[in-house]
């Protein structure tokens, strides 16, 4: 039992983090591959380790057909399981017998893969993951196994309360937008999915030309290049041109919309909140995340401060952004025991307006700031987390020097910048709210906020 | 959950010879003030920060019935102010200065885990010495925090089925020893714990002679070391805590306990009574248990997972533990199917290890897993220090981790047979059943 847990920890630290880096991030060594696919590279001699990581550019779940919620994730999964040279048990026991980890899977707008390894182990490795990555089997019988697990997999989801409302917050918040994908799929989308349209989704959108990869570690320049094209670079150019991968403009929320799952035997109630973010490139990224940092986002955010620390209601409370290319989201949860959901909910919302009447105080920005900028350079410590960092800044755009920037630009922000960014990006009218507990004893405390959808945790999808 | 973590971590920690290259022994600086508490310092430039970890020799193991759960309520007060730091100033200088922190409460031992920029080092020395005397307790600050546990509790147990039905098997499994409840504490202890007991278990763990501070990052041990001794001189050292004299009797049959509660899908637990971590025995079931429960390639996922398509997830294996505490192999039934079906399966399995043993194959793949993990554990700060300091609760000392691997490499494959035998068997097992309301076995 810890003071807080890791998932939290992890909202804490590692998301509105990973949004910055320092000037400590070395910059890497572009390397193009025989069949056109970009490789990042540092060497770190430290350890005998090495980390890749690769993004596939629309192979994510915002491109899958509507009403297959699921198919990118799915796609993602089945490259483990079988390639024209291994079966799926020969690919673990070969990653076991390693100590390697190597595993695929999908977000939004990408697929992306991760492989870490001792040294010694890359060159199987890289052999391993370009042999998913190019030629899957697609097998029936591992499809029809992985098909059935997902099944079962859904109604285990739906026994975590905390676990569910983050489905049913994404159908809420994003509806018919393709964001609103599942990526667990749900009861009908597996109903429908087929293995050839897995196959169909992998020859279209895997492709090198699609495709990045940054590797950090202890390994050298010349035996790494002669490896990437004896491996991944000879993964073969796809013909024609990519499928579109453009992304409609992310919904805004217009009035409240409110949905309540019961869950009769909940014990506590869990909330979620959203509302609008920005996209990645937005400059409003500084004082935002200043903003969050007080408003949400660390131990002693106002939020955390009035839910936890004074009152007692709840082991946890939180805000954060997610951005992607061409949007964002805020987002704020907690839970407490079912009959304070009501209390809980109002302080939230108290704590909203304060931020966007009156903003933060010059002490409470000094301090966000020392956070930001003290707890950064532990954010890319590992040869993971750095080449996690190479993509995001290539695949956004964002530039190399980016974090130098952004550091910077966090060490000059304003306070009238920060206040406007509470008043520009914290909801008031206009939001998604989700409770999923017991609604017996939640429903008669939310009437004010307006009509609520009702559902029940047991009926099919999400 | 962080504790979760550490043992993981540990229990992988091996084949430390190669470690000699970037992470040495004869690089670590060890002091020990005169009211007993033991420095840690291992200097590393790489990045400007500090992790800043404190040790303390208590958990859930030195409570009784009425105080379970105290350890972690203290772990929670910690951040609740002391004398000189009124409530809720820990963390506001702390993050003031950049820093961050965590903490994590285990059956043996506490820790308390800063991060934060070289420059804060003062400012943290100064903090962490004062909370560890100091603390306040004030009445209305207690209840509140113990809200906030009984949500933990609400969170991490009631809401969880897997948490629950091991809250069952554990405490069925081990009947006299401490271990028989969970860290978290039953939740009317959370609710009645007096605040002048709560005081006096704080008193009695909370001294320098219980305690070990391991610091790894960018600062220089000489100037560290002024620091320590300025803020943490002049607290005294307590009476040694009591000795921990229950021993848990031998289990004398199959144990099993089924809980049901509302749900979509059951949930399986079967478990063993093992060794302790001083045990010889304790590697050798750290083996095993690699390619029996670890990955896709593991027997039981296979069995289970991909051939039987009876489970969704298999996991499991033996904690780390100053005292013998339990194997255990826990597994995510698919909805509907027969139970019995999975404990006859892992019967079998087991079976199969008591009679032919691991192939080479398997005990290579054991040491790489454990290689690989053990390095991955390496790469931060905060790996390091949480790494040097469990060592130090559970072994007694932080040169365990350079010499780890000679316990490892100690077990002969032969060995692994007659280890599986005298553990697992019939008597020594408890199973636990969690079913879906009004469902069927």
């Amino acid at each position: 039992m810890s003071k807080f847990l890791t998932v939290l920890t992890i909202v804490l630290l590692l998301i509105p983090a990973m949004l910055f880096s320092t000037e400590r991030l070395p910059r890497p060594e572009k390397i193009t591959l025989n069949n056109g696919l970009v490789v990042y590279y540092l060497q770190n001699p430290e350890l005998p380790l090495v980390s890749f990581r690769l993004l596939i550019k629309g192979a994510g779940s915002a491109f899958e057909p509507d009403g297959l919620d699921g198919l990118a994730n799915f796609t993602a999964d089945m490259l483990l399981k079988g390639t024209s040279t291994m079966t799926a048990e020969e690919i673990a026991e070969a990653l076991d017998f390693m100590g390697a980890r190597l595993s695929f899977t999908s977000v939004e707008e990408y697929a992306s893969g991760g492989g870490e390894c001792l040294s010694q182990f890359l060159p199987r490795l890289l052999h391993i993951a370009a042999d998913c990555l190019s030629s899957p089997a697609f097998n029936e019988d591992e499809y029809k196994k992985e098909l059935s697990r997902k099944v079962d997999t859904l109604k285990a989801v739906k026994d975590n309360p905390g676990r569910a409302l983050r489905q049913y917050f994404k159908k809420a918040y994003f509806g018919q937008h393709p964001f609103g994908h599942i990526s667990l799929g749900t009861d009908s989308s597996l109903a429908r999915m087929s293995l050839p349209e897995l196959k169909k989704f992998h020859s279209q959108r895997y492709r090198p030309d699609m495709t990045m990869m940054a590797l950090v570690g202890d390994v050298k320049r010349e035996d790494l290049v002669k490896l990437l094209n004896e491996t991944i670079g000879r993964w073969p150019k796809a013909a024609g041109p990519a499928p579109a991968a453009s992304i409609p403009p992310l919904p805004s929320p217009v009035g409240q919309k409110l949905v309540l799952v019961d869950k009769p035997d909940a014990t506590q109630a869990y909330f979620a909140l959203g509302s609008p973010g920005f996209p990645q490139k937005d400059k409003i990224v500084v004082p935002a995340t200043i903003m969050n940092t007080l408003w949400g986002g660390r131990f002693t955010s106002w939020l955390s401060t009035e839910l936890r620390i004074k009152r007692g209601l709840t082991y946890g409370a939180s805000s954060s952004f997610q951005s992607w290319k061409n949007g964002g989201l805020f987002m704020a949860s907690s839970y407490t025991r079912n009959e304070k959901i009501g209390e809980m909910l109002d302080i939230t919302f108290e704590l909203l307006k304060k931020a966007r009447s009156q903003g933060f105080s010059a002490e409470e920005i000094e301090s966000a700031k020392n956070y930001i900028i003290g707890q950064f350079p532990e954010t890319l410590e590992t040869n993971g987390s750095k080449a996690s960092a190479y993509l995001r800044l290539i695949y956004y755009d964002l530039g190399f020097d980016y974090f130098d920037r952004y550091l910077a630009d966090i060490q000059a922000a304003s306070p009238k910048e920060i206040k406007q960014a509470a008043i520009k990006l914290l909801p008031e009218k206009n939001y998604t709210l989700v409770v999923v507990g017991k609604a017996s004893e939640v429903k008669k405390q939310l009437g004010k906020y307006g009509r609520w959808e009702e559902k029940k945790i047991t009926d099919p999808d999400f | 959950m962080p504790k979760k973590t550490v043992i993981f971590i540990l229990s992988l920690c091996w084949l430390t010879v190669m470690l000699q290259a970037s992470f040495k022994k004869e690089d670590i600086k060890v002091f020990q003030l005169d009211n007993g508490l033991k420095i840690i310092l291992y200097e590393d430039h790489k990045i400007p920060n500090i992790s800043y970890y404190t040790f303390f020799r208590v958990g859930s193991r030195c409570e009784r019935p009425g105080l379970t759960g105290v350890s972690h309520f203290i772990e929670h007060m910690m951040f609740n102010g002391t004398k000189k730091y009124g409530p809720g100033e820990f963390d506001r200088l702390m993050e003031f200065n950049g820093g961050a922190n965590n903490a994590y409460t285990g059956d043996d031992f506490t820790a308390y885990t800063d991060w934060f920029p070289s420059t804060a080092l003062e400012k943290m020395v100064e903090l962490e010495a004062d909370r560890m005397q100091g603390l306040l307790f004030d009445p209305q600050v207690l209840e509140s925090e113990r809200g906030v546990i009984a949500s933990e509790r609400r969170l991490s147990v009631e809401n969880n089925n897997e948490a629950i039905l091991y809250e069952n098997v554990r405490a069925t499994a081990i009947m006299a020893h401490p271990y028989h409840w969970d860290v978290i504490g039953w939740m009317s202890d959370i609710l009645g714990w007096r605040p002048d007991e709560i005081k006096q278990y704080y008193q009695t763990y909370y001294a320098p002679n219980n305690a070990v501070l391991v610091v790894v990052g960018d600062f220089e041990s000489s100037k560290l070391m002024e620091l320590i001794k300025k803020y943490y001189g002049q607290i005294p050292a307590q009476s040694p805590p009591p000795p921990i004299i229950t021993v848990e009797p031998p289990q004398q049959g199959r144990k099993e306990v089924v809980v049901r509660k509302e749900a979509q899908t059951p949930s399986f637990m079967v478990v063993y009574h093992g060794p302790a971590c001083t045990s010889p025995d304790f590697f050798a079931l750290s083996i095993l248990q690699k390619p029996l429960v670890e990955g896709e390639s593991s027997r039981l996922y296979r069995r289970l997972v991909r051939q039987e398509q009876l489970a969704l997830s298999v996991s499991g294996g033996i904690e780390e533990k100053i005292d013998p505490f339990l194997f255990m192999i826990e597994v995510k039934p698919r909805p509907g199917v027969d139970l019995t079906r999975i404990e006859k399966i892992i019967d079998e399995e087991l079976a199969k290890i008591i009679q032919e043993g691991l192939s080479e194959t398997e005990f290579e793949k054991a040491r790489n897993i454990g290689l690989s993990s053990f390095y991955f554990g390496l790469q931060t700060n905060s790996g390091k220090a949480n790494m040097l300091g469990a060592m130090e609760m559970l072994y007694g000392s932080y040169e365990r981790l350079f010499t780890y691997i000679d316990s490892y490499l100690a077990v002969k494959r032969e060995d692994i047979p007659s280890v599986a035998r005298k553990y697992f068997n019939d008597l020594n097992k408890t199973v636990g059943y969690l079913l879906p309301e009004g469902g069927q076995r």
